[in-house]
């Protein structure tokens, strides 16, 4: 063939689903659940959480608002599948899942004693297929549990997050899709560190509105220290309008 | 359509069971004081059929020489009639250690003539026992069969090859015909296609009219009778080992055989397992030891041994074995009949409550009940008390009386809260805390233990972190951590 006539390559992904050009987003093998947040669904292969595939959520911490930020994808899941904590760090509180408006009977709440449990009991709830959603908690992990737990994740239809410390970013990892997150108060910066698509710098803020802000008591912009000020404070000795400057005995 | 399962060395396999290190040993049956049967290893030595004992002893004196045990046998027999019953209710035993399945109207169900063949060898396989597997249209067809030499001539599945085959065999495949073999081997006869050429009316004066008879069975030109096998009424198994066992994953094994029976049983009977009693037992007589009783329970009655293997198999990692095992017996205490199948025309895999059940039952097996837990939310102030949670498998789930809407609560709660220093008139956690919405005050539980009297704060840290603060007014208005927003 000349070399004059070879035509460029306008569109790779007519030849196979899974072709994509460096400078656009993959499409999603498998089915993806929408995230609830606009901004984040935009720059997700699929337009958001794709099923059956290790999703890998690094936090700086717990209790950052990881959960409110899968409220919209966990609410879509259907009642009679179970969604399973697995080694999660702290006492899950299951008046805050009903306040995220999810019903209590999805729960379940794995704590296994060791890590090899833990392991064994993620690939029993994949490979078992009942339950709709794992998140699993593990600080450690080696790169051959992370693949297995992929391969496994494949073989279902279930939502499957990992989370990991934040430090775990700098090491490889089989999952497809990588988010970074970090604490923002009412709302929660995601970095994205991996996707099937061009990489992506700038942070993507989502607002996680709390769900019940108008039953909770505003507390007034002060802080502690000056209303404790306000209650405590005496009227000075200094001269006031109005009051007689005390005669010195 | 029938399969004829010969059982090839039955008098060795039950002496030296398959799951053991056993056959790998020189070992020899004996039978009226001759060699019956052998494993490879004493063949190796120079050990022949029919030898005498003197003359085992003189060319291989390390060989172990065993006395046939014909009620064992006859108990295996049936034990293997069991676990066959699972392929098809209509099964009887024939002469020379042989099985007859009437297979015509299970083909479809087990994915066709190769398919239950594969089935059947896997199962025996299982049960630990040497088989050839023969196929034909009549069940004297396929007994001659599962004696022909050649694996892939076992299977015949039109009467023409059928035929075609059994003129083939030598003529002491037929039992009927083993006391005349000299004078047929003197007449020439040696096949039985040669034997059926023979004058009808002179064979039957010589030699009786089994061979006629027997030869027309397998042609189906003469109708077969048939003592069909009955599953016994409660499933009882029990299996007394040749060696002491002390390691629990030989007892998987022997367990694994067992319920292989269980299934061929509840099968036959239509019944599903609620409950099975593993017992294991122990030294008898003057030490004797108590057997260890192991119990699983089902939430979902089931009847696959796949489930049940795996359950016993968590349960007995960790089972520590107080002393060797001398046999294993199984029971099935609980059954109810099984479940009619779902006639769903779209079934969808892994979504089913009795596949829920199963994974619970499989969590708990290996991570202890007090590990897998669910919500069992109590109507109650006290974040600590309110948020309760119990074994998974067992509870029912109560539903909450629907309440007010509750306040903001934190996703993680501390089982301890944790004690915060103050500075500056603030608490700190990392940083010093802003508070940002509160106070909600609880003060409740008098009634049960000291009473709780708290003001709980949302606090931030410098890192927009979302903190759950306390001040107790039982203790000094000391600030407490009790839970994180995530």
């Amino acid at each position: 063939m000349q070399p004059a006539t070879r035509q460029p390559l306008l569109s790779p992904e007519g030849l196979h689903p899974s072709l994509w050009r460096g400078s656009q987003l993959a499409r999603a093998g498998q089915r993806c659940l929408p995230t609830g947040y606009a901004a984040l669904s935009s720059e997700l292969p699929g337009g958001g959480w794709p099923v059956g595939t290790l999703i890998d959520l690094l936090v700086a911490q717990p209790g950052i608002g990881e959960m409110r930020l899968l409220r919209p994808v966990l609410s879509t899941l259907p009642a009679h599948r179970r969604i399973a904590l697995l080694q999660p760090p702290y006492t899950p509180h299951v008046a805050s899942w009903i306040t995220l408006g999810l019903a209590p009977s999805q729960l379940l709440w794995l704590k296994p004693e060791r890590t090899v449990d833990a392991l064994w009991a993620a690939e029993q709830v994949l490979k078992n297929g009942s339950c709709s959603a794992l998140l699993y908690w593990q600080p450690h992990i080696r790169p051959e549990s992370l693949r297995r737990l992929h391969l496994a994740a494949q073989s279902g239809d279930a939502l499957f997050f990992m989370f990991r410390p934040a430090a775990a970013a700098q090491d490889s990892s089989p999952s497809p899709l990588r988010l970074l997150l970090e604490p923002a108060g009412d709302d929660l910066r995601l970095h994205i560190v991996k996707r099937r698509g061009p990489s992506h710098n700038q942070a993507i803020v989502v607002s996680l509105n709390p769900p019940a802000a108008d039953t909770c008591v505003p507390y007034p912009p002060t802080s502690i220290e000056q209303s404790d000020a306000l209650v405590d404070q005496r009227p000075s000795d200094a001269t006031q309008p109005g009051r007689a400057v005390p005669a010195l005995v | 359509m029938w399969i004829s399962v010969h059982l090839t060395q039955l008098s060795l396999d039950v002496l030296c069971p398959r799951w053991s290190e056993l056959p790998s040993q020189a070992r020899v049956v004996l039978d009226h004081e001759r060699v019956q049967a052998m494993t490879p290893a004493a063949a190796d030595s120079g050990v022949r059929a029919g030898m005498r004992r003197g003359g085992v002893t003189t060319i291989a004196p390390e060989v172990v020489l065993l006395e046939r045990d014909p009620a064992r046998e006859v108990e295996t027999r049936n034990d293997v009639a069991l676990c066959l019953l699972q392929y098809t209710p209509e099964l009887a035993y024939a002469e020379d250690d042989s099985l007859l399945l009437d297979v015509g109207a299970s083909l479809l169900a087990f994915g066709g003539p190769r398919g239950i063949c594969r089935r059947i060898r896997h199962s025996l396989q299982l049960l630990g026992f040497h088989a050839q597997v023969g196929m034909a249209p009549t069940a004297q067809g396929a007994w001659l069969l599962a004696r022909h030499p050649r694996p892939r001539h076992r299977r015949a599945l039109q009467s023409q090859t059928l035929e075609r085959r059994i003129t083939r065999l030598p003529c002491s495949v037929l039992p009927a015909a083993r006391p005349h073999h000299d004078w047929l081997e003197g007449i020439g006869c040696r096949t039985l296609g040669a034997l059926g050429k023979l004058p009808r009316a002179g064979l039957q004066r010589r030699c009786g009219k089994d061979i006629s008879a027997a030869l027309d069975r397998a042609h189906g030109k003469a109708p077969e009778l048939f003592d069909w096998v009955v599953a016994p009424v409660i499933f009882n198994a029990r299996l007394e080992l040749i060696e002491r066992i002390d390691r629990t994953e030989s007892v998987l094994f022997v367990a694994h055989r067992l319920l292989q029976q269980m299934t061929g049983w509840l099968v036959a009977r239509h019944y599903a397992v609620a409950r099975i009693e593993l017992g294991l037992e122990h030294e008898r007589g003057r030490h004797a030891i108590p057997p260890t009783l192991l119990q699983i329970s089902l939430a979902e009655p089931a009847w696959h041994p796949e489930h049940l293997v795996r359950l016993l198999k968590e349960k007995l990692a960790q089972l520590v074995l107080i002393a060797p095992v001398i046999a294993v017996s199984l029971q099935a205490p609980d059954v109810v009949l099984r479940p009619p199948p779902s006639e769903s025309l779209f079934p969808e895999p892994g979504n089913t409550p009795a596949d829920h059940h199963r994974l619970l039952e499989l969590l708990t097996a290996r991570l202890g009940p007090e590990h897998v837990l669910q919500p069992q939310p109590l109507a109650d102030h006290r974040p600590e008390v309110a948020n309760g949670w119990l074994p998974a498998p067992q509870t029912k789930q109560r539903a909450l009386p629907p309440g007010p809407p509750l306040a903001e609560r934190p996703f993680w709660l501390l089982e301890k809260p944790i004690a915060l220093i103050v500075q500056q008139h603030r608490p700190v956690y990392g940083s010093r805390l802003r508070v940002l919405r509160g106070p909600e005050r609880i003060e409740s539980g008098w009634w049960d233990g000291p009473q709780v009297s708290r003001d709980y704060f949302i606090a931030e840290a410098d890192n927009k972190a979302r903190y759950w603060v306390y001040q107790d007014y039982t203790q000094d208005m000391r600030w407490f951590l009790h839970g994180m927003f995530a």
